[in-house]
């Protein structure tokens, strides 16, 4: 419905403002390049707001504070670091009555939290910060006079590097007038192209997209308990409720998790801790209950429990394959490969499940490696077929065999078979290797790969071609 | 088993001169077990690579959905090359779980060589449990997940009543099962449906049928290792 009305108004309205309604209403926040951003900058307002006093090692998480209680003003509003907001305020003039309403109820949002602003109001997002940032808490709604009142600004409030700044004042530039006034080609070599951008940014000659700030929601959900419980099956029971609203939390956001933690009360010690990963991003209740459940299952309550707390990792987007809703149609298993892995290490811990690939390298020992991010369809760098033959089981350490000669290891039982494969790599490390190996065979039995250390002559068993 | 035939010839020649009602009559008897019939299941097999091994095998090859033991008398003695083409065919095939799961290997799985085999490694699952219990927990839990084509799983002790569940999870997820034992569990009682021995022989490897429901136990002359 909604859509269908927007749609009709912007129908009625010029072509210019069918554009700006477009931007406004549409997903990105960024407006795109070509004649859709030509009408977009024409139709922008941003509201500036520059807190000097903001404790510099706590202003990025303020900043994001700040941001979330902006954002009742407009959808778009934009952090520029270290201390200053952007608000595009175009949309919400008409919502507020006008703009002198909405400039004084976002100044008053500020004056509310105790937190000192310089203000102003701008076509243009470098153009309104400059003004803030030299404290003139002016209100430009036109491109027109925005250089006039740009030009009186000093040059410190584009918070240029000091050298540049230096640069300028030794040449008798104080004022953005002044700035203006010099050629563009000798302002660019002696500042830098990013200037000039700046300059063009600030009149409005160039276009200057802002990312918006999305918060980063987390599920977060406490639940007391009226009588302490003192034991984890309990638990289990009690939790569900919990595990449904974040199935249910994340479901609404079309999102999935990969981590979650599980915060137990007791009454005098510290809470504990359970934290869980998962195989793959996921929203689906059924899973994460399964895993909750082997951790807590393996769990030994240190005391009786008052409440808990369970609160959800970053929200990461679902991919498309992971809501296939006829996934758990196809084959004829139940799970998926990632719900018998979490189970597995939630049970056994993250280390004990793993992979396997292949390395591009000459040195056995350096050949292959373990990984722990399980992707079906990931292929490891391919293994020549026509390379020497490998044992499937190799030891974690060469081991020693008596003798240096081959009549000697014959004499031990074991016979060269094929071979020697020379292997010489890895001086550049420190590990390095020249080794000759050799398939061998056990009198009754076994086929071994050793190998020769060439410069100590000694022998060692190194694989086993089970 | 001989014994048991012998038996069964003499009491039918006591019994009646024409042999032929005889013997109709004597498979008609529900207490007579028919070697042939019972070995015909409807789960795939694997072949072994070795024609010797699958005509002794019923079916013609490893079973899958059951529990097939591995008795060695060391390990290296060629028992994976027995399994390899099963377990390369087995991850080929487009419609079916694909997945293998190595639960307690005695050594590092060594990438290149399995890679060199065939076997696809991104779908490889090593797991290395702390204890025994776990690694039999793990392997039901890999069984009855059904996304496994092939279960391996290397076992030190011997404990009935878990062989039994292994044996009940491989059932229910269909895949290949393989239990890798020391041989001095040879002569204990297993609920596995195939059981084989790699012992150290003259020359090479000598492998041993000690347990073929459906099939005629004894020594298979082939090659173990490749």
């Amino acid at each position: 419905m909604k859509s269908v009305a927007r749609r009709t108004a912007a129908a009625q309205s010029a072509t210019a403002d069918l554009f700006a309604d477009r931007a406004r209403t549409g997903v990105g926040p960024c407006a795109s390049s070509g004649t859709q951003a030509a009408a977009v900058r024409r139709t922008r307002l941003w509201y500036a707001a520059v807190f000097p006093e903001l404790p510099e090692a706590q202003a990025a998480a303020m900043l994001r504070r700040l941001c979330l209680s902006a954002q009742r003003f407009t959808s778009l509003v934009s952090i520029e670091m270290p201390n200053a907001l952007l608000l595009d305020i175009k949309a919400s003039v008409k919502l507020f009555g006008s703009l002198e309403t909405l400039h004084a109820d976002i100044d008053a949002a500020w004056r509310r939290l105790a937190l000192p602003a310089y203000t102003a109001t701008a076509p243009t997002t470098l153009g309104a910060l400059w003004l803030a940032r030299a404290g003139k808490h002016v209100r430009i709604e036109d491109t027109g006079s925005l250089a006039g009142a740009l030009a009186e600004l000093p040059i410190t409030c584009t918070a240029w590097h000091p050298d540049h700044l230096q640069t300028l004042r030794s040449m008798g530039v104080i004022r953005i007038g002044d700035l203006l006034r010099l050629p563009r080609a000798g302002l660019a070599r002696r500042l830098g192209p990013a200037a000039v951008l700046d300059l063009d940014i600030a009149l409005a000659r160039q276009d200057a997209p802002r990312r918006a700030f999305v918060p980063r929601e987390r599920f977060r959900e406490r639940c007391d308990f009226e009588t302490e419980i003192e034991t984890v099956v309990y638990l289990q029971k009690a939790i569900e409720p919990l595990i449904e609203h974040c199935a249910q939390f994340l479901r609404e956001r079309q999102a999935g998790v990969q981590a979650l933690q599980l915060r137990l009360r007791h009454r005098v010690m510290v809470e504990t801790r359970v934290c869980v990963g998962l195989a793959s991003i996921t929203g689906e209740r059924r899973r994460l209950a399964d895993v909750l459940d082997e951790k807590l299952h393996r769990l030994e309550l240190p005391a009786p429990v008052r409440g808990m707390e369970l609160r959800s990792g970053a929200l990461q987007p679902l991919s498309a394959c992971s809501l296939d809703a006829f996934a758990g149609l196809r084959g004829t298993g139940r799970d998926t490969v990632d719900q018998l892995i979490e189970r597995l290490r939630a049970r056994l811990g993250e280390a004990a499940v793993y992979g396997v690939i292949c390395i591009a390298e000459h040195r056995p020992e350096a050949a292959w490696q373990r990984v722990h991010e399980l992707r079906s369809g990931e292929v490891g760098s391919a293994w020549g077929e026509d390379r020497a033959p490998r044992p499937v089981w190799l030891l974690a350490e060469p081991v020693m065999l008596a003798g240096a000669e081959p009549y000697e290891l014959r004499q031990g039982g074991l016979i060269l078979e094929e071979g020697p494969e020379r292997i010489e790599s890895g001086w550049w490390d420190g590990k390095g290797v020249t080794r000759d190996y050799y398939v061998a065979r056990q009198i009754r039995g076994a086929k071994w790969w050793v190998f020769q250390e060439r410069q100590t002559k000694s022998w060692y068993l190194h694989g086993v071609f089970a | 088993m001989s014994g048991y035939f012998v038996a069964v010839k003499t009491w039918m020649l006591r019994e009646s001169s024409d042999s032929a009602t005889a013997l109709a009559r004597i498979l008609a008897d529900a207490r007579v077990w028919k070697l042939k019939t019972a070995a015909v299941s409807s789960s795939p097999v694997w072949s072994t690579g070795r024609p010797a091994l699958d005509a002794r095998l019923p079916g013609g090859g490893w079973p899958t959905a059951t529990l097939v033991e591995v008795l060695l008398e060391t390990p290296g003695l060629g028992e994976l090359q027995l399994f390899l083409p099963a377990l390369i065919d087995c991850q080929q095939r487009a419609d079916a779980p694909s997945w293998i799961v190595w639960i307690a290997p005695p050594h590092e799985p060594y990438a290149p060589a399995l890679a060199q085999q065939g076997i696809e490694l991104a779908r490889l699952l090593v797991v290395r449990p702390a204890s025994a219990a776990e690694a039999l927990w793990a392997a039901e839990q890999a069984l009855s997940s059904g996304v496994c084509a092939a279960v391996l799983l290397w076992l030190q002790g011997s404990d009935d009543r878990w062989l039994r569940r292994l044996k009940l999870a491989a059932e229910e997820g269909g895949a290949l099962c393989v239990l890798f034992r020391p041989e001095r569990h040879r002569f204990e009682s297993s609920p596995a449906r195939l059981r084989l021995a790699l012992t150290k022989g003259e020359h090479e490897t000598q492998l041993d049928l000690v347990k073929v429901q459906g099939g005629r136990p004894g020594p298979v002359e082939c090659r173990v290792s490749g």
